[in-house]
């Protein structure tokens, strides 16, 4: 056995440790703001009174600061780097785009709420707000990875988390029907919702676990801790702050099985079978994974129940086995694409001569 | 090879496991969780007068409370069958978390307690809903309000509380008495409006 293989290690490159810094603070920033922003919708949901210092803004706000702070270290150190960190400037210009678009969000967030009263999900502000988290958090992924030989497990899963929130916010708002206001409608028809969601969400679950697995060079152990942070997440920002749903908790935390299974497979076996089935078995976990707000998106075309917070679970479960086996040959297909557009990002030739350029 | 084997018998075992409990085991098991039963009272109503003259102000004051489990809403509705529009009608004061909404004839509500749009009426007459979304177990609320009537003679008010999801008989208030608009019962209080 290579017990090198198994030892994580931390080595970053020349005057680097600046951007590296910053990259972590960029990650932990957008993470904080996806799930702030998670939390958010629950409260809105749950129609909590809310305040500008309510609980969850004060998290999302926290994350866009730390990203701002992050950033403004990324800017300086590519700056002022030498040759090594020239070539390190795509990913400084997607982190800067990401946070700017990120920040410049709030005020027309709060024109938009000047001239129209209360938003939906789906708004323009909010559109550029996710947008913003995604593409500053993929750079902050891809300076990362390029930042050192090899990431740290925590890392890769502070790195990839807040790409995975976030593209699953933008999913939210083309999914869910949380988009209708007083002046506007931009509720996806139902039937455009469901296929949306049964289409996005498992490859974008396959890419995220199977790239984690990848950035990991396939060690055990880093695609369950990504598993098991969004699950975490999940349970903290949409399912406890709704009382009625915490008797569900056991079923939600029953979605590490399948995460952890894909991990074995792809740790123990290099076969195209193995990332082909890896891909299969987590995208199938995807109508459970995304519990609770995919009831609403579902409910519409399979239930046309009002869904009550209270009756969120009770929908839920009413649905699962009729949506189930619907929704399972194209989430499978999907899972599959998922793995491979990671497997060829990870053979592309391109990045493998980065690498050992950087070595 | 017999690595390979182990390794997809596992993970075939996990994922029977993993299927079995989803989409078998946790939904009868959640199924059978019973809903949660608000119950929806009005505790008090106070009227400024039993009669009034013609252009005088009556004050009404409704507070509802909720003696069940937590309501994912609660509304206290006041209605005045003898008003058509909602110009006199003015909310003096509340401590609902919502703001109270009051509702025009022509206005779509739902009827017979239940929330789907497919029973859904036309306001004949106006109203205010006064609510609180979640309306939790043991809390209260009250709301002032005040309208001038149009007319002399008989002016009623209607008045009456629903928790939803309407989840069982105690969901609403009162259980019995006069049915409004929307086919739901309500309790009435009389004002005489005389002439100046």
């Amino acid at each position: 056995m290579n017990y090198f293989r198994y030892q994580e290690y931390l080595e970053v490159y020349g005057l680097g440790r600046k951007l590296f810094a910053g990259y972590v603070l960029v990650s932990l920033g957008m993470l904080l703001a996806a799930a702030g922003g998670s939390w958010d919708i629950t409260n809105h949901l749950l129609n909590k009174p809310e305040t500008f210092f309510a609980p969850p803004h004060a998290v999302l706000y926290s994350g866009a600061a730390s990203a701002v702070v992050g950033t403004v270290l990324v800017f300086f150190a590519s700056k002022s780097g030498g040759r090594s960190a020239g070539r390190m400037i795509w990913p400084v210009k997607l982190v800067i785009a990401g946070v700017v678009m990120l920040i410049s969000a709030a005020p027309v967030d709060f024109g938009w709420h000047s001239a129209f009263g209360l938003d939906g999900l789906f708004s323009p502000p909010h559109f550029v707000l996710v947008s913003g988290m995604v593409v500053g958090s993929a750079g902050a992924l891809a300076g990362l990875a390029q930042s050192t030989k090899r990431l740290p497990s925590v890392l890769i899963v502070i790195a990839i988390l807040p790409i995975w929130l976030g593209a699953s916010g933008m999913i939210d708002m083309l999914s869910l029907p949380f988009s209708e206001t007083e002046y506007f409608n931009f509720n996806p028809h139902p039937t455009l919702g469901v296929v949306v969601a049964t289409l996005a969400f498992p490859f974008l679950i396959s890419a995220c676990l199977i790239g984690s697995s990848a950035l990991a060079g396939k060690r055990f152990g880093v695609l369950s801790m990504a598993g098991a942070a969004f699950i975490i997440i999940g349970i903290l920002t949409s399912i406890i702050p709704n009382s009625a749903l915490t008797p569900t908790i056991p079923f939600y935390l029953s979605s590490i099985i399948p995460i952890v299974a894909a991990d074995a497979l792809l740790a123990f076996s290099r076969s195209r079978f193995s990332l082909y089935a890896a891909g299969t078995i987590v995208s199938l976990a995807f109508f459970m994974l995304y519990y609770p707000l995919i009831t609403y998106t579902y409910n519409e075309v399979f239930e046309s129940k009002v869904v009550w917070p209270s009756m969120i679970a009770q929908i839920y479960f009413e649905m699962i086995q009729n949506v189930f086996p619907l929704v399972a040959f194209p989430t499978a297909a999907m899972g599959i694409l998922g793995a491979l557009l990671i497997d060829r990002l990870a053979r592309n030739k391109k990045y493998y001569n980065n690498i050992q350029q950087l070595s | 090879m017999l690595k390979a084997i182990i390794l997809t018998a596992a993970v075939a075992v996990a994922l029977v496991v993993y299927f079995s409990l989803s989409l078998y085991v946790f939904p009868q098991s959640y199924q059978s969780i019973e809903a949660q039963r608000p119950q929806a009272i009005v505790t008090d109503v106070r009227l400024s007068a039993p009669d009034i003259v013609l252009g005088q102000a009556l004050t009404i004051s409704v507070t509802g409370t909720n003696n069940g489990e937590d309501a994912d809403m609660q509304i206290v509705s006041v209605g005045f069958p003898n008003l058509t529009t909602t110009d006199n009608i003015k909310i003096l004061k509340h401590d609902f978390d919502q703001t109270p909404i009051l509702i025009a004839p022509g206005e779509l509500l739902s009827s017979e307690y239940s929330d789907t749009a497919d029973s859904s009426v036309l306001a004949q007459y106006a109203s205010i809903e006064a609510f609180n979304r979640p309306w939790e177990a043991g809390k209260t609320y009250t709301a002032e309000i005040e309208v001038i009537p149009k007319t002399e003679g008989r002016f009623v008010v209607f008045i009456k509380s629903v928790a939803l999801p309407h989840t069982w008989e105690q969901a609403h208030y009162p259980q019995d008495g006069t049915v409004d608009q929307q086919k739901e019962f309500v309790e009435t209080y009389p004002v005489q409006v005389t002439k100046p």
